[in-house]
């Protein structure tokens, strides 16, 4: 007897959540946008003040590693059409894919340059520093160069989709 | 910016009654790019903007247009007034 597999997509989409058409307003998006890499920021530089106390790096690392998780998990596991690039493209119509494309092409020079930035002064720190405090940088450097490849096409997405249309009055 | 693409969607939606869940789910789009296809922030494609059109039972042309469209109510009057 044949066993049904489920990760087979058919079969997955039967499991899958309703996309959502709740947008929220653009001036609420572009707000959350900046909250979020400012409050990344700020956890930076709070594990970079931390580690010239008596905290041992690892839970430095897994401070930082956590907070990157959150925000990536914000941003990129709900579904509503803000997300549409970690969506496939049968859930999308054409204008949520050439959203979604656009977001991709924009995001792609930043994140081109943040990375190889974040490579060189990643590989700068640990060869200067050879010390906690140069892995530390390192780490940081890393995580948000990963944080930018998960979020930042999402991000601009959010950015530039148009406020949401009016709701309908409730047909009677 | 590409010139914008006027359309009657939003009074062909009305005058027939449907929401516009029921007008995506028709022609196979998002609930919010009706809205935006109304509110002008959106130029279709030429597929969509054809299945539209035959959604409405109309040509193209009534749906779609590159100039202002006149009322419906003066193109239908005067054209009797005329006839």
């Amino acid at each position: 007897m044949t066993e049904a597999r489920p990760e087979h997509p058919v079969i997955a989409a039967w499991h899958r959540r309703p996309l959502s058409s709740r947008v929220g307003s653009r001036r609420f998006r572009r707000r959350l946008v900046i909250a979020t890499y400012a409050a990344w920021l700020a956890m930076a530089a709070i594990v970079k003040l931390l580690s010239f106390g008596p905290l041992p790096f690892i839970w430095l690392s897994l401070l930082m590693v956590s907070t990157n998780i959150i925000i990536q998990l914000m941003w990129v596991e709900r579904r509503t059409i803000i997300n549409t690039p970690a969506l496939v493209d049968a859930e999308l119509d054409e204008r949520l894919v050439q959203s979604r494309n656009a977001a991709f092409r924009t995001a792609f020079k930043p994140f081109a340059l943040a990375a190889l930035i974040g490579w060189l002064l990643a590989t700068a720190a640990t060869q200067l520093q050879p010390n906690s405090q140069g892995y530390l940088n390192s780490l940081i450097l890393f995580m948000g160069v990963a944080m930018l490849a998960t979020t930042l096409p999402t991000a601009i997405v959010a950015w530039r989709e148009p406020d949401p249309t009016e709701p309908e009055p409730a047909s009677g | 910016m590409a010139p914008s693409i006027l359309n009657r969607i939003g009074v062909l939606r009305a005058e027939r009654g449907l929401s516009r869940q029921q007008l995506a789910d028709a022609v196979g789009i998002n609930y919010q790019t009706v809205g935006y296809l109304e509110r002008g922030d959106y130029n279709p494609s030429l597929e969509l903007a054809f299945r539209i059109a035959e959604y409405f039972g109309l040509p193209l042309e009534a749906v779609f247009s590159r100039q202002p469209f006149a009322p419906m109510s003066s193109q239908l009057y005067g054209k009797e007034e005329s006839a």
